[in-house]
């Protein structure tokens, strides 16, 4: 037994976070619609369906930008963070503005064709061999279909179903997906540019994505470089504050959380069984700790919820060495007890006089 | 039957084959797999996009969970080694679609006269 799926946990915070998001995306249309048309050349728009497209299929792209530098920025500075925890509502609201821009273009330029207007999507342009004229809705077709596939997987029953490394593979569909989008922008309404407002802009939005990345994935591998033994650092004695924890990454790329409680050291994965939320940045209350996404709880000592629930996670050996908490990366089954290493008693403070005494 | 067609019509057979395949997971199957989906209903409409996209994964896991065959490491096995690998690739190939974009890219021909090609229907 475990909490019911419903289709939506809403909480104060979404709330907030979707009417936030929202009122960007209403503000991002207005202004490319109103506001700035000569400044990204299209103020001669042959038609509204044609503006209305391009609209978009703009804020479409952003939208994915943006939603490609939360995770790399959160990882990189974690006063991001606020904004990843609920970026699936991004993605679902990306998905369907895409779709909006899909719809535009194929019952506007394919509206009077006489064969089916996928049909006539699909064979309008075949030049398949050439780079100039390529035809690049290939590419938006491509990117649509990932992005429908990411928001359609995105509820929690997902994650639990296909497991967290199958879900999170298909996920990696995303970074295909910007490139397609990418190719799509570089060789459709780039190629039809008469200033370059629109050209500077995208190129630092990519470029932005790059960046972010780049530097997200060369910060995990200097961290994980230096912890290629088979036990791993997690941090010195002094270190742990009693009911919280410290996270550790292994060189496999899991994260443990090593809690200390009641003078002892626990340590569970990182990942919540619910929707991989971080555990270790949970408080320990009566041997339990609390996942901040969505407040499922676990054991410490044995990685297992409280009945009646049924959730586990794996749990591993913790050993001191030294001044260093060390864990081992071999991950014990999910639910396994593993007894509390306690820290070693602090060496009594030597004698010293009292400040302002004199002998 | 030109190619266009052949790839409409495969689109249609995947969802045809997506909608049953919804109609008797979200009905029997997804209450056999996961003790959480008992009793809760409202939800379930919300999966249907998702199974028919990807109803051969779907049928693949209730095979997996109903036969067993998945070892409990599987699940927390991390796949983020293959990030570097997606990121790399990514940025590559938009570095190079954009330059092949700009390569090609023709200028507009505002600074040319217009010229007359044939004489207008009135001369």
């Amino acid at each position: 037994m475990s909490v019911k799926y419903i289709p939506v946990q809403w909480n104060p915070n979404k709330w907030i976070y979707d009417a936030v998001m929202l009122a960007g995306v209403a503000l991002f249309l207005w202004v490319f619609l109103y506001v700035t048309p000569e400044v990204l050349s299209h103020e001669r728009a042959i038609n509204p369906q044609i503006h209305n497209a391009r609209a978009f299929g703009a804020c479409a792209f952003v939208m994915l930008t943006v939603i490609l530098c939360i995770g790399p920025a959160a990882r990189l500075d974690k006063r991001f963070l606020p904004l990843l925890y609920n970026r699936r509502h991004f993605g679902v609201m990306t998905a369907f503005v895409a779709l909006t821009h899909a719809g535009y273009i194929l019952n506007w330029y394919f509206a009077f064709s006489s064969r089916d207007k996928l049909v006539g999507l699909l064979s309008a342009n075949t030049s398949f061999g050439q780079v100039a004229g390529f035809p690049f809705e290939v590419f938006g077709i491509f990117a649509l279909i990932c992005l429908l596939i990411l928001a359609a997987t995105s509820h929690d029953f997902w994650l639990k179903f296909l497991t967290p490394p199958i879900w999170k593979r298909l996920h990696y569909l995303i970074y295909a997906a910007y490139f397609s989008v990418a190719a799509h922008v570089s060789l459709g309404i780039l190629q039809d540019q008469k200033n370059h407002v629109f050209t500077v802009l995208f190129m630092l939005g990519a470029g932005a994505v790059i960046v972010l990345h780049i530097a997200a994935w060369l910060s995990e591998r200097r961290e994980t470089a230096a912890k290629d033994g088979a036990w791993a650092e997690v941090a010195n004695v002094g270190d742990f504050r009693e009911g919280y924890a410290k996270i550790a990454k292994l060189a496999n790329g899991e994260r443990v959380a090593v809690y200390l409680m009641e003078g002892k050291l626990s340590a569970i994965s990182n990942a919540c069984a619910h929707q991989n939320g971080p555990l270790g940045e949970g408080k320990v209350i009566d041997c339990l700790v609390t996942c901040p996404w969505h407040g499922f709880q676990y054991d410490v000592r044995s990685g297992r919820s409280p009945a009646p629930f049924t959730e586990k996670v794996p749990t591993y050996r913790v050993r001191i060495k030294g001044d260093m908490v060390e864990v081992h990366p071999d991950a014990n089954p999910p639910g396994t007890y593993v007894e509390p290493v306690p820290l070693p008693e602090p060496e009594p403070e030597p004698d010293t006089p009292e400040e302002g005494a004199t002998a | 039957m030109d190619v266009a067609t052949a790839l409409v019509m495969a689109m249609q057979t995947w969802g045809i084959v997506g909608a049953l395949v919804a109609a008797v997971f979200l009905t029997i199957g997804i209450d056999r797999i996961d003790e959480d989906v008992r009793g809760a209903y409202i939800f379930r409409p919300l999966l249907i996009p998702g199974v028919l996209l990807i109803w051969p994964l779907v049928l693949w896991r209730w095979w997996q969970i109903e036969t067993e065959r998945a070892a409990w490491a599987d699940r927390y096995r991390p796949v983020r080694a293959s990030y570097g690998l997606a990121v790399v690739l990514m940025s590559l190939g938009i570095i190079a679609v954009v330059i092949a974009g700009l390569s090609v890219r023709q200028s507009w021909p505002a600074d040319i006269a217009p010229v007359q090609l044939s004489e207008g229907a009135g001369q």
